[in-house]
C-alpha cells in the first residue's frame, strides 16, 4: 500500500515585509526549502530540530494552514495543494491538528462541549443530542469526566487543557494527527501522561502521527521513524534506532551529545560536541550545506560550494552530508 | 515564605531546608508551582512584602542571618556576594541601555569603580563569557544579540563582582539545545576558575544529572528529598522522586519502556491536601499520610526524604526495585 501522507519537495517561504526597500528587494525567509518525507499508514514520523528549522511551518503546510511555496503533497493518493472547496474541507476532516499551546488554542469563551463540538457543527455531523453524547464519550476516552461538558478551560489545568484539544482533534475520526509540540508546555509527570494517552489513541483508532517537538527524548520515545530539520532542510530521516544509535549527521550528532541525560553516572562519562555560534538567519541560510558554518568537520571549499543531496546510507536511512559515515555519540 | 492573597494563603514555600557548600552545585528541581523560583527570591531578599512573608525560618549565608540584617547590609549581598541569572534574558535586560553600561552597573555600584574603570570591566567579563569582538558588543543593545548571547551577558553581569553563589533560574530554559549546551559549558567552566557555588533552579533533571553535587526535589511548596545527585537518582527515597524519574521519556538507552506517569495533578497551594502534600497522587500512601504531615528527615548520613515510609527499608526497597535507574546505576555502590 502507498503511504498515507508523501511530501516531495515541499518549500516554503515568507516574503520579508518588514519596511519598504526590504520588501522591494524580494527577502524571503526560507523556513521550509525542499524538504521531502513520506508517513506511513499507523506510523509515527518525528520532525525534530532546533527553533526556526522549519519543523512547525512543515507541520501547517501539509495541512494547508500554510500554502506552499512549491512542492506536492499528496494524502491517500490526493494531491491536497490541488483541493478546493468542498473536498479540501473532507480532507481536512482526516488530518487534524494538535497544538503546543492548550491556553491559546481554545477558545476560552466557548465551555469544553462547544469546542469539541464545533467540528462535527461544520461538517454537519449528528443533531445536537447526538454530537452531545459523542463529545460525552471523547471525554471519557481522553481521561476527562463526561460531566465537565460544560465547563470552561480556565477552570482547568494545562494538562487537562491539552486532554480536551487532543478530544477535538478526534471528534471526526481522523486518519492522521499532527501533533505540534503537544507535550511541551506540560510539566514531567503530566507530559508523561498526555504520552501515554497519544500512544493509547493510535493503538486503538489506528491513527497516523506527524509528531513535532524539539525534545530528543520525547521523539525517541513515541516515533518509529525520525526527521531531523536543521534551517528548513532535513539533513538526517531514518529508522528511530538507526538515526538515535548510528547518527550519519553531524548535526544530528551534535544535537545527541548537548541534550544532556538525565543519569548523573552516565552524564559525567559523556562529553559534549559544542556547536559554535547561533543558528544562521533562514534569511540570508548559509551557501551550500547550510550546517557548514557550525560544522566540526565541514571541509571547504566543498561543503561551502556545494549543497549536499539527501541520500540512502543504508536502506531506509538518508541524510545530507558529503562526508555521511557513522558519527559516534562520544563518551 | 507564604503569600497572604484575597483568596487565602499562598504556602508557595513551606518548611525547606537545604545546606549549600562553596563551590558546590545544588539542583533544584520540581514541577511549575513547586516552590523553586520563590525559594531562589527570597534567599535574594527579592520577594515584595507583603503580599509575601517569610513566617517562619532562616536563611544563613557564611554563617550570618541574611533575614536579621538591615536593609543596607542585604543590599550590599545582592547582586554582590550572591548574584541571580534569570529564565528569560529579554525581559531581565533592559532594553534601553547598552549591555555594557548594564554589566558595568553592579561595579558601578558595589565596587564604586569610576565609569571607564567599570567599562573596561565589563568588556573584560564579556569577552571571558565568550563573546566575540567584546568592546564593540559592549555598545550595542540587548535587541541585537540573540538569545544565547543574551543570557551570556546575564551571566557576566552576575560574575561582575565574583559572586560566592550563582543563583540561576531556569537560564536555559529558553534556549536550543546546542546553545544550552554552550550555557551549560559555560557556567561549569566559570565555577571551576571562581570556586563559586551555583544554586541551579530547573525542571529539566538531565541539566541536574549534569550540573548538580546535591540535589533538592520540590513538591507543593515542600521539600520532599534531599541529598547527593547519585542517592537521588539511584536511590530514591521519596515516592514522587520515583514518580519523577519514571515518567521521563529517554534518549539514551536502547529500548522504548514504557513511561509511568504519576497520576493526577498537583494539589492547590491555597487548599493543600490534608497531611503528606503528595498522598492523593501516591500509589504507596496509607492511612497515617492522609492524617500527619511527614518532616523532612535526615535516613542516611545526608540524605534527607520526608515520606513517612522513607526510614522503612521493606519500602524503600520496593522503591528501588522500580526505579528504571537501578539497572544502569554504579555496581557496588560504595560511594
Amino acid at each position: 500500500m502507498s503511504p498515507l501522507l508523501e511530501v516531495e519537495g515541499l518549500t516554503k517561504h515568507f516574503p520579508v515585509s518588514k519596511g519598504v526597500i526590504l520588501s522591494r528587494l524580494g527577502e524571503t525567509v526560507k523556513a521550509v526549502d525542499d524538504v521531502s518525507f513520506s508517513v506511513e499508514r499507523g506510523e509515527t514520523l518525528g520532525l525534530v530540530g532546533e527553533s526556526g528549522c522549519g519543523k512547525s511551518t512543515t507541520g501547517r503546510c501539509v495541512i494547508r494552514l500554510l500554502e506552499p511555496t512549491a512542492g506536492s503533497i499528496r494524502f491517500d493518493g490526493v494531491d491536497v495543494r490541488k483541493l478546493r472547496g468542498r473536498r479540501l474541507k473532507a480532507f481536512r476532516r482526516d488530518v487534524q491538528f494538535i497544538f503546543q499551546d492548550p491556553y491559546a488554542s481554545l477558545n476560552p469563551r466557548m465551555t469544553f462541549g462547544e469546542i469539541m463540538s464545533e467540528p462535527l457543527v461544520i461538517h454537519g455531523i449528528g443533531t445536537r443530542r447526538e454530537r452531545e453524547q459523542r463529545c460525552k464519550e471523547m471525554l471519557e476516552i481522553v481521561g476527562l469526566n463526561p460531566e465537565h461538558i460544560h465547563r470552561y478551560p480556565h477552570e482547568f489545568s494545562g494538562g487537562q487543557r491539552q486532554r480536551c484539544g487532543i478530544a477535538r482533534a478526534l471528534m471526526l475520526r481522523p486518519k492522521m494527527i499532527i501533533c505540534d509540540e503537544p507535550v511541551s508546555a506540560l510539566d514531567v509527570s503530566i507530559q508523561a501522561q498526555i504520552i501515554n494517552l497519544l500512544e493509547e489513541l493510535q493503538n486503538e483508532f489506528g491513527l497516523t502521527y506527524l509528531f513535532i517537538a524539539h525534545d530528543l527524548a520525547v521523539i525517541r520515545h513515541i516515533c518509529d521513524r525520525v526527521a531531523v530539520m536543521y534551517l528548513g532542510k532535513v539533513v538526517e530521516l531514518g529508522g528511530w534506532r538507526e538515526v538515535y544509535n548510528d547518527p550519519h549527521h553531524p548535526y544530528t550528532q551534535s544535537l545527541l551529545s548537548a541534550a544532556p541525560v538525565p543519569d548523573p553516572e552516565k552524564q559525567r562519562q559523556r562529553s559534549r560536541i559544542i556547536l559554535k555560534g547561533d543558528v544562521p538567519s533562514p534569511i540570508k541560510p548559509p551557501s551550500g550545506c547550510r550546517f557548514h558554518t557550525r560544522c566540526p568537520i565541514a571541509q571547504f571549499p566543498l561543503c561551502s560550494d556545494e549543497e549536499p543531496p539527501l541520500r540512502e546510507v543504508a536502506p531506509g536511512h538518508k541524510t545530507a552530508c558529503h562526508f555521511a559515515k557513522s558519527f559516534p555519540i562520544p563518551v | 515564605m507564604h503569600f497572604f492573597t484575597r483568596d487565602g494563603v499562598v504556602k508557595a514555600v513551606d518548611g525547606v531546608s537545604f545546606t549549600l557548600e562553596a563551590g558546590h552545585t545544588l539542583g533544584v528541581v520540581g514541577e511549575s508551582g513547586s516552590g523553586k523560583s520563590v525559594t531562589a527570591l527570597s534567599i535574594m531578599r527579592l520577594v515584595p512584602e507583603p503580599p509575601g512573608k517569610v513566617v517562619q525560618g532562616d536563611i544563613r549565608f557564611k554563617g550570618e542571618s541574611i533575614l536579621a540584617m538591615p536593609e543596607k547590609d542585604q543590599r550590599a549581598l545582592r547582586g554582590n556576594r550572591i548574584a541571580m541569572i534569570f529564565q528569560d534574558p529579554m525581559t531581565s535586560l533592559n532594553p534601553v541601555h547598552r549591555i555594557g553600561k548594564q554589566i558595568a552597573e553592579p561595579l558601578r555600584i558595589h565596587k564604586n569603580m569610576s565609569k571607564d574603570d567599570a567599562w573596561a570591566a565589563a568588556v573584560e567579563l564579556l569577552r571571558q563569557v565568550g563573546i566575540p569582538q567584546a568592546a564593540e558588543r559592549a555598545r550595542q543593545y540587548p535587541h541585537e544579540f540573540s538569545g544565547g548571547m543574551r543570557q551570556r551577558a546575564m551571566i557576566a553581569m552576575a560574575l561582575a563582582c565574583g559572586p560566592d553563589i550563582l543563583i540561576a533560574d531556569e537560564p536555559t530554559t529558553a534556549l536550543d539545545v546546542t546553545i544550552q549546551a554552550q550555557i551549560l559549558e559555560l557556567m561549569q567552566e566559570i565555577q571551576q576558575r571562581t570556586e563559586s557555588a551555583i544554586i541551579m533552579i530547573t525542571h529539566d533533571l538531565g541539566i541536574v544529572a549534569d550540573m548538580a553535587d546535591h540535589i533538592l526535589v520540590m513538591y507543593a511548596g515542600k521539600a520532599v528529598e534531599f541529598g547527593t545527585a547519585d542517592d537521588v537518582f539511584y536511590r530514591p527515597l521519596h515516592p514522587y522522586t520515583l514518580g519523577l524519574l519514571e515518567s521521563l521519556p529517554r534518549h539514551d538507552v536502547d529500548e522504548k519502556g514504557a513511561l509511568c506517569p504519576i497520576k493526577g495533578l498537583p494539589p492547590s497551594l491555597i487548599h493543600l491536601p490534608r497531611g503528606c502534600a503528595f498522598h492523593p497522587r501516591c500509589e504507596f500512601a496509607q492511612s497515617v499520610c492522609r492524617s500527619s504531615v511527614p518532616p523532612l528527615a535526615e535516613i542516611s548520613p545526608g540524605h534527607f526524604s520526608s515520606c513517612h515510609f522513607a526510614s522503612d527499608s521493606a519500602f524503600v526497597e520496593r522503591l528501588a526495585s522500580r526505579a528504571c535507574y537501578v539497572s544502569s546505576a554504579p555496581s557496588g555502590g560504595g560511594r
